[in-house]
């Protein structure tokens, strides 16, 4: 019986090998890209956007003859949003000998999951991550196409004090890494222009009933709301609210600018204040990019689409400038040269995160279209 | 007679509440009634009262393609199909999970249980995504409480509909333990199932039977409040089934009254965490109470102390 089974493991090993060996010979005129996030799970949606603005950059530097005669290749693994799953993800990254992620997507998932590729001498561009512990840890192969919490934060809270002039503001948050942080950041703006802020408290992510709550605001006589977190929640924050009767304005970072939360929160969406990455797709410098989405019925409207063909680019581009595919050397050619991409030119300082970025302030629309409020 | 504010608050964080608290009771009382009869926790129980709320989906957006858009038609609708199909997924689920290993190790079952709770929980994902889906706003307004100008405490139409279901369904189910043959034969098998199939009573049916009711009656909480919070993906069930597993126990598990009471508790004790401390601390304080309860009455509010059967 022992026998029997060491034999089988045995042949398992040789088959692995066999694998292992016939994806070496492929890779040497392809480079993998690992595409990380959440192909499922509740904000798979903004996965999407990753995929098809990663997927579209590598379509079209294969089709312009790849980088250094290699073709790209992208690898999509799902995880879930979830940091236990991004971890297992990142083992699985290192496993298959890839050298190079585009992601992950939720901050909570890219912390945890970027100390495994800073181990691994694996270089990782996030283009949607924006909370700054990412890259505040002195790591090498970390890098972000987006920009941070702590810029977003403050782009919010000085719009909040300077346009809106509330006397009361409400600050919830999810009790996540994303939420939070920038609840925080927001809510130290306020008070330091003081700004009452007499509710600070967080919810759960996924609970459906925020009535409590709202009974709450209400009573504390509230005329803002700023909310940290995802659309789900803020969705039926709002929903609630307009059913019983809290009319106010709310305000939320870009990971609640989604056209779900129209079809969540209805007429309720109407009004609401966003802070998201300037509209790349509406830069007609972009329109023939714009077309190449549309060709393929994808929407190029997302916020992170446009970060993650960025990532892609960079990576292209830093390879080509290294000549090499030694994630060191391209790591040393990002921070060392500028790169034109359709979100601009972009340079990274010696953290990893971009030199230049802003957010835009936006009021959304009860059909999910929105109006830029600021430039 | 002026009220202070504070008065009206405390109204309605309590109409807040007792609207999560009953749909919890509906819950409960499917996993109260399993465990009444056969003793064991149906933990795919959750997930059927999620397929409850996905059927009311599909049914009102079918009927609105139709062309049927009378909001009473489609509620009707919604409440009717969704708890038909719910109840063969109730069926189902005991004749696939429990029937074929009961009288093995208690565990057992449990385990498989798990097992037919994370198939459905896949199941639905594959077929409908595992995006949120949001439903219409099909009754909006409602009626405010107290004075207009300062605080005043409101209850929307829905929540009024969330309190008559479910104070109807409770009356129904009620009757029919109590007075109907089958019923008799339910609150027999769970005294003792061994003699009461001696007797000559099909036990098997019966114990299907409370799967199905359990089913259905999860299927109306999944209908009110997909139809109140508007919005259902194929994860709501794990959470609604713990804090409706934590309800039934919390009022003692056996117990149908006591399934009610512990919904209601449980619901007003979340809201009033909410409302005068923070909404974060809301589920520490509700299995908090569970765990206290559990020490000064390990058999929970109104459940009888387990006494060894001979």
């Amino acid at each position: 019986m022992k026998m029997a089974h060491k034999k089988a493991l045995s042949r398992m090993i040789a088959a692995a090998a066999l694998a292992g060996a016939s994806t070496c010979a492929v890779a040497a005129d392809t480079i993998k890209i690992a595409l990380a996030g959440p192909v499922t799970g509740p904000v798979a949606q903004y996965g999407d956007m990753q995929f098809i603005g990663a997927k579209m950059a590598i379509e079209q530097i294969n089709q312009a003859g790849g980088v250094n005669g290699a073709q790209l290749e992208g690898v999509v693994f799902d995880d879930a949003c979830d940091p236990k799953q991004a971890v297992a993800v990142a083992n699985r990254i290192v496993n298959e000998g890839i050298s190079f992620v585009v992601g992950h997507l939720c901050s909570s998932s890219t912390q945890p999951a970027s100390d495994i590729y800073e181990e691994e001498g694996i270089l990782m561009i996030t283009a949607a991550s924006t909370s700054p512990d990412i890259t505040d840890r002195g790591y090498q192969m970390v890098f972000r196409t987006i920009g941070l919490d702590s810029l977003q934060g403050p782009t919010a809270g000085n719009f909040i004090v300077e346009q809106i002039k509330p006397q009361k503001v409400a600050v919830i948050h999810d009790k996540q890494q994303y939420g939070e942080g920038i609840a925080t950041a927001v809510r130290d703006v306020l008070l330091a222009n003081d700004v009452e802020v007499p509710v600070f408290e967080g919810i759960t992510a996924g609970d459906k009933d925020f009535s409590a709550l709202i009974a709450k605001l209400r009573q504390a006589g509230v005329d803002f709301v700023y909310y940290g977190g995802y659309h789900p929640e803020l969705g039926l924050i709002l929903r609630q609210a307009g059913e019983q009767g809290l009319d106010v304005r709310f305000m939320g970072p870009e990971g609640v600018g989604n056209t779900d939360i129209s079809a969540i929160a209805g007429e309720s969406s109407e009004g609401l204040l966003v802070t998201l990455p300037k509209a790349f797709d509406q830069d007609p410098k972009n329109a023939h990019l714009v077309e190449a989405f549309k060709a393929k019925n994808e929407d190029p409207s997302g916020p992170f689409v446009f970060p993650a063909y960025a990532a892609v680019q960079v990576i292209a581009d830093g390879i080509k400038i290294a000549d090499s595919t030694d994630t060191e050397a391209v790591a040393e050619a990002l921070r060392s040269n500028s790169f034109e991409t359709p979100t601009g030119t972009l340079s990274f300082d010696e953290k990893g995160d971009l030199k230049n970025f802003n957010f835009v302030v936006y009021e959304w629309h009860a059909d999910a279209s929105k109006t830029a409020l600021t430039e | 007679m002026a009220m202070p504010e504070s008065l009206y608050y405390l109204i309605q964080q309590l109409l807040n509440g007792l609207t999560v608290g009953s749909t919890y009771a509906l819950i409960a009382i499917g996993y109260t009634m399993v465990y009444g009869i056969i003793g064991m926790i149906n933990f795919a129980h959750g997930e059927v009262y999620m397929i409850g709320s996905y059927i009311a989906f599909i049914v009102i957006a079918a009927l609105a393609m139709f062309g049927i858009e009378s909001v009473p038609v489609m509620i009707v609708a919604a409440f009717a199909i969704s708890m038909m199909v719910t109840s063969a997924y109730g069926y189902s689920i005991e004749r696939v999970a429990y029937r074929p290993l009961r009288g093995g190790n208690r565990l057992i079952p449990l385990i498989s249980a798990i097992g037919m709770s994370i198939f459905l929980q896949n199941l639905v994902r594959i077929a409908q995504g595992s995006r949120d889906i949001a439903m219409p706003t099909m009754i909006s307004g409602g009626i405010d409480i107290g004075p207009q100008d300062g605080f005043h405490a409101t209850l929307s139409y829905m929540q009024m509909i969330i309190f008559a279901v479910t104070l109807i369904t409770m009356t129904l189910l009620t009757l029919f333990i109590s007075r109907s043959r089958m019923g008799r034969a339910c609150r027999a098998c769970a005294e003792d199932l061994k003699m009461t199939n001696l007797l000559g009573i099909n036990t098997n049916a019966v114990i299907a039977l409370t799967f199905v009711i359990g089913a259905a009656l999860a299927a109306v909480a999944g209908v009110l409040l997909g139809m109140y919070y508007g919005v259902i993906n194929p994860y709501i069930g794990f959470m609604a089934g713990l804090k409706a597993f934590t309800a039934a126990v919390l009022g003692g598990i056996g117990s149908i009254p006591g399934a009610v009471l512990g919904g209601l508790l449980l619901g007003v004790t979340e809201a009033i965490t909410a409302g005068y401390f923070s909404t974060e601390y809301k589920d520490v304080v509700a299995f908090g109470l569970l765990i206290l309860i559990l020490l000064f009455r390990p058999s929970g509010i109104l459940g009888r102390p387990e006494v060894e059967k001979v």
